[in-house]
């Protein structure tokens, strides 16, 4: 009887569509929170949003992140406010995607994002530059540095909320 | 000052009885019992204003019986305490006898919680890109006391400029400041440069400059030190590094006699290569040399270590051809041969800014090939041996100068020379001492003084000797003063005047009973940081004059940049057979050697100088190398390793062991000795930022100060003083200013204060310039005895006394007059 039941699942399954993906021809949607490889972002207008702050590299558990800052001027405009990142590299093979970096950044710049084939033939080639980091502009949007209005873009932070 | 003469008082702190010296502040009280007792605009080294309330508490007396003096109890026993009405500001009160005081209470957490809430309504909180963020006094306390969470409306914040240039070199941030007023404090009480106010009232309160060109003083960096907030900012160092990032390296200015203690702050950076780079410079504690401060051609002038003129290899020249570069194997050998064939026609001539270890082996290299032609450049100031005999005693702390002493500056522009001399100075004026201020002109210190008599130019000497009978209520001052120390140049002066003038001031002092006590005896405002290193190392100005005189066969310059400084110098270059040059940069002395060997700076390598009050201090590595350049003993060690003098040491410790053991000056300063450290007060620094400021602490070393003749009980006896003066009826005097073009501040000039050099100058009295036809702002030629004349502009502006005409030096690419000379000025 036993032995029955036991077939009886197996056929059940033998006729039941396979699970098996076929990675990495098929893929699976992500999970909304995935932590894959990081993206700078950039505001609408085109500005960087990271400030140059490094709170991310300190925040690294894993001191995966390299920072350099430097100052912006109204005729050479990479973000708001006085400071940009002059450098900024993540070594990808240190990397742990545990989003701290994404969690410590107060203008919401760096964040994680869905793509996780990562492979390198040399070490060096794990060091993501911020040209590689950096999303691309929208169409019709102009890249950084900017030259814009003297004294428009005067503060880093994005304005704060109220407290309710 | 605490003396054992000071009364003390007992003071119950938080239920804890203590002993304080009467008259000591409250805060630093509490703060020298651990009791913490939060400040923003309260610093140890300025008056209290009591502007922020931070530092509020409870204060009360213990009750005494008024007619017996007895201490009235309670009912269960305890003294009776009379509480204060309202809390007190603890930074406007001193100890006294039976003061209460209560550091934590409900109602001192609740006015500590409000000022900062207050505080932080008008504040920007961009703490993410504020250059003191992570080592902020108002982040930390904010921490500590201040409330978890706003109630502040943003769309009632107050928005004002962000970015405002006080000078060249330092930015206002307007919505960071909290108005403490330390900044113009500092300016106006310490630095006595009143070049900063407040405007406006209330929340539209700012700092302003009231100086053209703005914050016109050499002292500005140290308010981006002082300010509790990252208000100000160096343009040197915006946004260079985060402070957790950057790791700090004790070392020292090499810029001028004072040998202030400063820390490097150090990062890797990509720009240089990936390597270790000072990102800025800030001063360290010490409070016999500098305090806690620095003038800011320290604070700023380090951009030199990684100019672009730096030597990267070491370079040798083929029979009659031109330099190729070489190993160093190759290049050590080459001038090995040199030096062994020269049959002892050999001198060495070394620069301000080699070290004791440099100079050590040199010493020995030279003596080694039978030598021992040893000359300190720039030959202007004699008299280190006197300063050697009668240098301030041991001990000697420039702060504890007041009533009743006496300070004499003579012959020196101190302010240009040594500014921050001319800060302590100032401060011992302010305290009561007598100050009298000598020269042939007008200086910058005469605004600090008590006198001022003005000699004729070049007539120091006798000047001085004449004291008694030219300005005898001076010389009554002076002679009785309980202290009395005496900053002695050689401005105006020829090497023999300058001699003269040491001489007189020793005589002075050993006449008058100062010498041979701390707070006493004689300073030589020498050029460089390394002139008393020179003269305990055996190398002196008259024997720079001997070499120049009798040229030898090989000629070794350690870091003296001849042509620069002396325009007779490709001249008696020349007639040398064969250079040596150990040097940082690509000079016009290195370009004409034989064998060129790039050498560090301090910045790169470990070292000690010998600082103006023979103060032997240490500095340790703070930057990545550069090329292939080595510190120079370790250049010239290999060279006597060839010569089979002995083997190299390895260190630069080792090198100082060798020191101590053989000259006698530098017993116990082996480098273990120089690098310890006590506790100082004020107690700044350190990790709780207790009165703000960032990296103040010591901990490399307070250094050890070598012992003059007289403390050592030696008899010191009077010399002849020897007069000697130019004769003309134009006098050209060389003046030194703290801004130059020297190569070891080109690049931070080119960098930074491009603005603040001055261009090339000369000034000239009002009526010799009308007898030549000469107005201000004319361009003219200026020649001084042999040397090429010099185009430069005029400025006739009464700082120049008829007769005379100053010259700055290191204004320009072409050496000016290095000495007083005879001249002629003309209109071109
Ligand atoms: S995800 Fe984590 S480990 Fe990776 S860079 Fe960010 S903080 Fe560092
Ligand atoms: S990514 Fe964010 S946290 Fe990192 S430096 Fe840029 S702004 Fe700062
Ligand atoms: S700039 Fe700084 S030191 Fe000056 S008043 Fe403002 S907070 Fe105080
Ligand atoms: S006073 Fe002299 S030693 Fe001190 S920082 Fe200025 S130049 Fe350097
Ligand atoms: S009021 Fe006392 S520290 Fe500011």
């Amino acid at each position: 009887m036993n032995i029955l039941r036991g077939f009886a699942t197996t056929f059940k399954h033998l006729l039941e569509e396979p699970i098996t993906v076929q990675y990495p021809e098929q893929m699976r949607p992500f999970r909304e929170r995935y932590k894959g490889r990081h993206h700078l972002r950039r505001y609408e207008n085109g500005l960087e949003k990271c400030i140059g702050c490094a709170l991310c590299a300190a925040a690294c558990p894993a001191d995966a992140i390299w920072v350099e800052a430097a100052e912006n001027t109204d005729e050479q405009r990479f973000s708001p406010g006085e400071r940009y990142a002059k450098t900024y590299e993540i070594n990808m093979l240190r990397c742990i995607f545990c989003g701290y970096c994404e969690d410590a950044c107060p203008t919401q710049a760096i964040q994680l994002g869905h793509e996780h084939q990562l492979s390198f033939t040399d070490r060096q080639d794990a060091i993501f530059t911020k040209d590689m980091l950096i999303d691309p502009t929208a169409i019709g949007v102009a890249g950084t540095p900017q030259q814009v209005e003297p004294g428009v873009y005067t503060r880093s932070i994005p304005d704060m909320e109220n407290p309710r | 000052m605490v003396t054992a003469m000071t009364k003390l008082v007992k003071v119950i702190i938080d239920d804890r009885e203590y002993d304080f010296p009467a008259g000591m502040n409250l805060v630093d009280a509490a703060k020298q019992v651990d009791v913490t007792i939060p400040v923003f605009c309260y610093h140890p080294k300025m008056k209290p204003v009591g502007m922020c309330r931070m530092c509020l508490v409870e204060v009360g007396n213990i009750q005494k019986d008024r007619a017996t003096g007895e201490v009235l109890l309670d009912d269960s026993g305890n003294p009776q305490i009379r509480w204060m009405p309202k809390l007190q500001t603890a930074c406007t009160m001193n100890v006294s006898d039976g003061l209460v005081l209560r550091s934590t209470s409900k109602a001192v957490d609740e006015a500590r919680r409000n000022v900062v809430e207050f505080l932080l309504t008008s504040h920007p909180l961009d703490c993410p890109i504020c250059d003191k963020g992570g080592e902020c006094p108002l982040q930390n306390q904010t921490m500590e006391y201040g409330p978890g969470e706003s109630r502040m409306n943003f769309e009632d914040k107050k928005h004002l400029d962000k970015h405002v240039p006080l000078g060249d070199l330092i930015f206002l941030d307007e919505e960071r400041c909290i108005q403490c007023g330390r900044c113009v404090r500092f300016q106006a009480e310490v630095a006595g440069d009143d070049v900063l106010a407040f405007h406006e009232r209330g929340r539209d309160l700012q700092i302003i400059t009231v100086s053209d060109p703005g914050f016109d003083t050499y002292f500005s960096g140290n308010t981006t030190d002082i300010c509790p907030v990252g208000a100000l900012t160096t343009t040197d160092f915006r946004f260079g590094a985060r402070p957790w990032e950057m790791n700090s390296v004790p070392t020292l200015c090499n810029h001028c006699p004072v040998g202030c203690n400063t820390s490097a702050s150090t990062r890797l950076d990509r720009d240089f290569g990936g390597k270790t780079m000072i990102k800025r410079i800030m001063a360290r504690q010490n409070e016999q040399v500098n305090e806690i401060w620095m003038c800011d051609k320290g604070r700023f002038g380090h951009h030199f270590t990684r100019s672009e003129d730096r030597l990267l290899q070491p370079m040798v020249r083929a029979a009659g051809g031109s330099l190729s570069r070489e190993t160093w194997a190759d290049a050590v050998a080459a001038a090995a041969k040199l030096l062994g064939d020269a049959n002892g026609s050999v001198a060495v001539i070394a620069g301000p800014s080699a070290t004791n270890e440099d100079l050590f082996t040199l010493k020995q290299l030279a003596a080694g090939v039978g030598s021992t032609r040893l000359g300190a450049w720039p030959p202007t100031h004699a008299g280190a041996d006197l300063v050697a005999k009668v240098g301030v005693g041991k001990g000697t702390n420039l702060s504890n100068l007041g009533k009743g002493d006496a300070v004499l500056v003579i012959a020196t522009d101190l302010e240009e020379e040594a500014p921050i001399w001319r800060l302590r100075v100032k401060t011992a004026h302010d305290r009561g001492a007598y100050v009298v201020v000598a020269n042939a002109r007008k200086t910058r210190m005469d605004d600090f003084a008590d006198a001022v008599t003005m000699y004729q130019t070049g007539h120091a000497a006798t000047a001085f000797a004449d004291l008694r009978k030219q300005h005898p209520e001076v010389a009554e001052r002076l002679i009785n003063a309980n202290n009395l120390v005496v900053f002695a140049g050689a401005e105006g002066l020829t090497l023999d005047g300058s001699r003269a003038l040491m001489q007189a001031c020793a005589n002075f002092l050993i006449e008058t009973n100062h010498v041979g006590r701390a707070n006493n005896g004689l300073v030589g405002v020498f050029p460089g940081a390394n002139a008393m290193g020179q003269h305990y190392l055996g190398f002196s100005p008259e024997a720079t004059r001997d070499i120049i005189a009798n040229p030898p066969k090989v000629l070794i310059l350690a870091q003296a940049d001849v042509v620069a400084d002396d325009p007779a110098a490709a001249a008696w270059l020349s007639k040398v057979e064969t250079v040596i040059s150990l040097s940082l940069f690509d000079d016009e002395a290195t370009r004409q050697a034989k064998v060129v060997l790039p050498v560090q700076s301090f910045a790169e390598r470990d070292g000690s100088y010998t600082n103006g009050e023979r103060r032997v201090q240490r500095f340790y590595t703070a930057q990545g190398p550069i090329g292939e350049a080595i510190p120079a003993w370790q250049a010239v060690a290999r060279i006597a390793e060839k010569l089979g003098q002995g083997k190299a040491r390895l260190s630069a410790a080792q090198v100082m062991n060798d020191i101590v053991a053989a000259i006698p000056a530098f017993a116990g300063c082996k480098y273990s000795d120089l690098a310890k450290v006590e506790a100082q007060f004020p107690q700044v620094g350190g990790d709780d930022l207790y009165y703000g400021g960032t990296s103040y602490k010591n901990t490399g070393g307070l250094g050890v100060q070598i012992a003059s003749a007289a403390d050592n009980g030696e008899a010191v006896a009077l010399g002849d003083v020897k007069a000697d003066a130019v004769k003309g009826d134009l006098i050209v005097v060389p003046t030194v200013r703290l801004y130059n073009r020297e190569r070891v501040f080109q690049a931070s000039e080119a960098q930074l204060m491009a603005a603040r050099v001055a261009a090339p100058y000369v000034e000239i009295n009002a009526e010799d310039a009308a007898r030549l036809a000469i107005h201000d702002g004319d361009m003219v030629q200026v020649s001084a005895g042999a040397a090429q004349p010099v185009k430069v502009r005029a400025h006739v502006n009464g700082a120049a006394p008829k007769g005379t005409v100053l010259l700055p030096r290191n204004l320009q690419q072409t050496a000016t007059a290095l000495t007083i000379a005879a001249g002629t000025v003309t209109k071109v």
